[in-house]
């Protein structure tokens, strides 16, 4: 885990949680899916529901579309951990606000193996934020949101708050931005004011 | 796993659940940049591919063949006969679903109709095309729309007048059923009714018909679906159905048309067409016959039948209007013809009049003018519009006697010009509707014998397949601004090359059939087609008359129909036009060989 990866290999992940809160959230779901060059591995991937500790809110079943009957069938996530930190290995981790995601995953590595994630950490929004807004005049309004990124990159909108889905649209987002940025196109930004066309679109 | 994979999406709809679930967790997902080669031309792959966003090109050397859009999958033959005819790019940025080799191997072994998708025989892959449409077909023609049937005409009386006055205006409406109108009710009366009242009740035939007339009227509106109709004719055991438009009646739908257009009336027409007494019954007919084509596509008549039935019913057609119109000398020496795609009985949706007439000798200039200009107007009256070229008995140079178009014959050939391989066209592909046969059969065996041995002349006549370059086609609604918006033509693309050079092949062999499909027979027959090449250019011709055909029944009045648009099609309507334009190009360059058209 602590090697340096020379596989050429990053690993996008999500993690679906009860609540937006590190402290008091429990994990749901985890997913990770290996990118090897411009290849999403998705027949090589970590899917896995969580049987949490604590008992599942309300609201946060709702979100995610697991029912506690879904979350039974889960396995307590000490006993996931080992599998996911091997299928990760020291490749770098690409997310959407992953901080958020690895902070969450600490909070259980760090009693279970006393350290926290050393993986290299490529956040797609920083990715899309450079495509797009990296010359950006001052006051351009700033959209960095999960379905904006999808709509400029034209990538298919999956059902979302499905761990593997949301991991998945952001390796899509991945590889586009990646690709994007060799071969130095940019995003256009939208216009603020509309053009008159003569043609009548 | 991928839960957005669509399996609805063909061929992946043939698998089961199981089966999908396998595929499913054996696919990747693949990024390729703006201009990357996935599948060089001659090689094999490792994968399928699904399109999920982006625009794939299909090159073959330079010739851009077609664009594959979003649930498009390339290419079978990469992937199972281990190379490819053709190199596959991304042309914009694309996602692709991977589904490795072996998985798509198993998936063959183990589901028959999933492997019929790969199988390289073109006319394997149609007949399991043809299944999966037959097993829709009943669905589709009970959609059908009321307006679409041929009704009776809604002629009313009032519930005063007589029976005999009833039964006057049903001789002269041609029509068994009468709408009565008695102050604010609708009734309906037929010659049952009549009938019974005066010879089983003994009523006088001075009685008013409200007291047989019945009003209990079922009653549907125009564009109620005709199973609507059948179901309430069923319930309630009735045999007609008065149709209104809003608070018009405009036709009363009788059983035996409602049965007919479900069962296809070609022969009720035919018997029509054969019993007109004059030119007006003539023109319903031929509306009907027009409309015969939608009605037997739907109820899924292989395309070359449809062809067959329509010509046939159009020869009728012709053949009554010149018994009607000709003086009785042109009909004892004289002989209609039609020509091009009438001729090889290959039109189903009405095109052009092509016609013309040879006479075996020289006749009365007045007459002859006269009947020139009924006969085409008649026509062009019955739906079938004059001829651009004006290839047709109205022009003096296509209605003459025989010696003038023998004379023409050598002219041609003589001079030969892009106008002169025309006409040879047109005439070479004539056949005879009316009248002595044996002179249509005369000019041609003079035709094919100056012909003969015309290596030269022969050649430049072939050229013609190489006018239309290989159609590039938009297969995604994604660049507008072409021409043809999105669409590609399978006419001058696919259809022509086809029917020009098998043309050329049975002009040079002297052949005397005109469809193409039994040219093609003939030549293979002959040694000069190999015999699954033939059978490969025969189903792909079918297939592209068959798109046509579709296009032209969706395009609203007035389209050409040639145009398809692939954007509307499945895709497996889409690969099958792939692989059948792939032979379109191998029949070209066979023709262009044969003929050593390179030296041009």
């Amino acid at each position: 885990m602590f090697e340096r990866d020379t596989t050429d290999e990053v690993v996008a992940i999500d993690c679906e949680t009860t609540g937006l809160s590190i402290r008091s959230a429990e994990i749901v779901s985890v997913a990770a899916i290996k990118i090897r060059g411009n290849t999403i591995l998705t027949s090589e991937r970590f899917e896995e529901v969580v049987q949490p500790d604590a008992g599942m809110q309300a609201d946060a079943i709702r979100v995610h579309r697991l029912r506690l009957a879904d979350v039974a069938m889960g396995h307590p996530i000490r006993k996931l951990l080992p599998r996911f930190l091997h299928f990760v290995g020291g490749r770098p981790l690409v997310g959407y606000y992953l901080d958020f995601d690895i902070a969450m995953l600490n909070k259980y590595i760090l009693p279970f193996l006393g350290i926290e994630l050393p993986n290299p950490r490529i956040e797609v929004s920083e990715l899309y934020y450079e495509r797009k807004y990296g010359d950006a005049p001052q006051n351009t309004s700033i959209d960095l949101a999960f379905a904006s990124i999808l709509k400029d990159l034209d990538i298919p909108q999956l059902d979302q708050h499905d761990a593997f889905n949301d991991a998945l649209m952001t390796a899509m987002m991945y590889v586009a931005l990646r690709d994007k940025k060799r071969r130095g196109s940019r995003i256009p930004r939208l216009r603020t004011h509309t053009v008159f066309d003569p043609t009548g679109g | 796993m991928p839960k957005a994979f669509d399996a609805a999406n063909p061929p992946f709809d043939r698998l089961t659940l199981h089966e999908v679930e396998t595929l499913r967790a054996a696919l990747d997902i693949i990024y390729f940049s703006p201009d990357e080669l996935i599948i060089g031309q001659n090689t094999p792959a490792e994968s399928l591919f699904v399109v999920i966003k982006g625009t794939i090109e299909v090159r073959d050397g330079g010739d851009l063949l077609a664009l594959l859009g979003p649930k498009d999958s390339f290419d079978s033959r990469a992937l199972v006969h281990g190379r490819s005819g053709h190199a596959f790019v991304s042309r914009d940025e694309t996602l692709c679903y991977a589904v490795p080799k072996a998985t798509i191997l198993d998936l063959i072994q183990s589901n028959p109709r999933f492997a019929s998708f790969f199988y390289r025989d073109i006319s394997l892959k149609l007949d399991n095309f043809v299944k999966d449409q037959e097993e829709q077909r009943y669905g589709s023609t009970m959609r059908a729309r009321i307006s679409e049937l041929f009704m009776r005409p809604a002629t009313f009386i009032d519930a005063e007048d007589t029976i005999e006055t009833a039964g006057h205006v049903m001789h002269d409406a041609d029509s068994n059923a009468l709408l009565v109108r008695d102050g604010e009710r609708t009734g309906i009366v037929t010659g049952m009714n009549l009938s019974k009242a005066v010879v089983l009740r003994r009523q006088s035939i001075r009685a008013p018909v409200r007291d047989l007339a019945h009003f209990d009227l079922v009653t549907l509106k125009s564009d109620d679906l005709v199973s609507t109709a059948l179901v309430l004719m069923t319930k309630l055991n009735k045999r007609r159905i008065a149709i209104r438009e809003g608070d018009r009646f405009i036709g009363i739908l009788e059983d035996i048309d409602v049965l007919g257009f479900l069962a296809g009336s070609a022969q009720l027409l035919a018997g029509r067409i054969e019993r007109a007494a004059s030119r007006d019954d003539l023109l319903v007919a031929a509306r009907e016959t027009a409309a015969q084509v939608r009605t037997l596509r739907r109820q899924g008549v292989a395309v070359e039948l449809i062809g067959e039935i329509i010509s046939d019913l159009n020869q009728r057609l012709f053949s009554k209007l010149f018994e009607m119109l000709a003086p009785a000398e042109f009909r004892s020496s004289g002989c209609l013809i039609v020509m091009g795609s009438e001729g090889r009985g290959e039109q189903t949706i009405r095109t052009d009049q092509d016609n013309g007439i040879i006479l075996r000798n020289s006749v009365d200039q007045a007459q002859l003018n006269t009947f020139r200009s009924q006969f085409s107007g008649a026509l062009a009256e019955f739906g079938f519009p004059p001829c651009p070229g004006q290839v047709m008995v109205s022009n003096p140079t296509w209605s003459k006697p025989l010696s003038e178009y023998l004379a023409d014959f050598r002219s041609w050939l003589a001079l030969p010009d892009a106008t002169s391989h025309l006409n040879l066209a047109i005439f070479y592909d004539a056949r005879c509707v009316a009248g002595d046969p044996a002179l249509l059969a005369e000019a041609k065996t003079s035709l094919i014998e100056l012909v003969r041995g015309e290596q030269a002349f022969l050649a430049h006549f072939a050229r013609a397949i190489d006018l239309f370059a290989t159609p590039i086609g938009l297969f995604k609604n994604l660049i507008t601004s072409e021409a043809n918006g999105d669409a590609l033509d399978l006419k001058k693309g696919g259809i022509f090359p086809v029917v020009h050079g098998v043309r050329s092949l049975a002009l040079e062999h002297g052949l005397m059939e005109t469809a193409t499909d039994r040219r093609i027979a003939r030549l293979r027959d002959m040694g000069v087609l190999r015999d699954d090449f033939a059978r490969e250019l025969t189903q792909a011709f079918r297939f592209m008359l068959m798109l046509r055909l579709d296009g032209q029944l969706a395009a609203s009045a007035g389209a050409s129909g040639t145009l398809v648009r692939p954007s509307s099609l499945s895709s497996m309507e889409r690969d099958l036009l792939r692989d059948a334009f792939h032979i379109v190009k191998e029949f070209r360059d066979q023709i262009s060989r044969h003929f050593n058209l390179g030296m041009f």
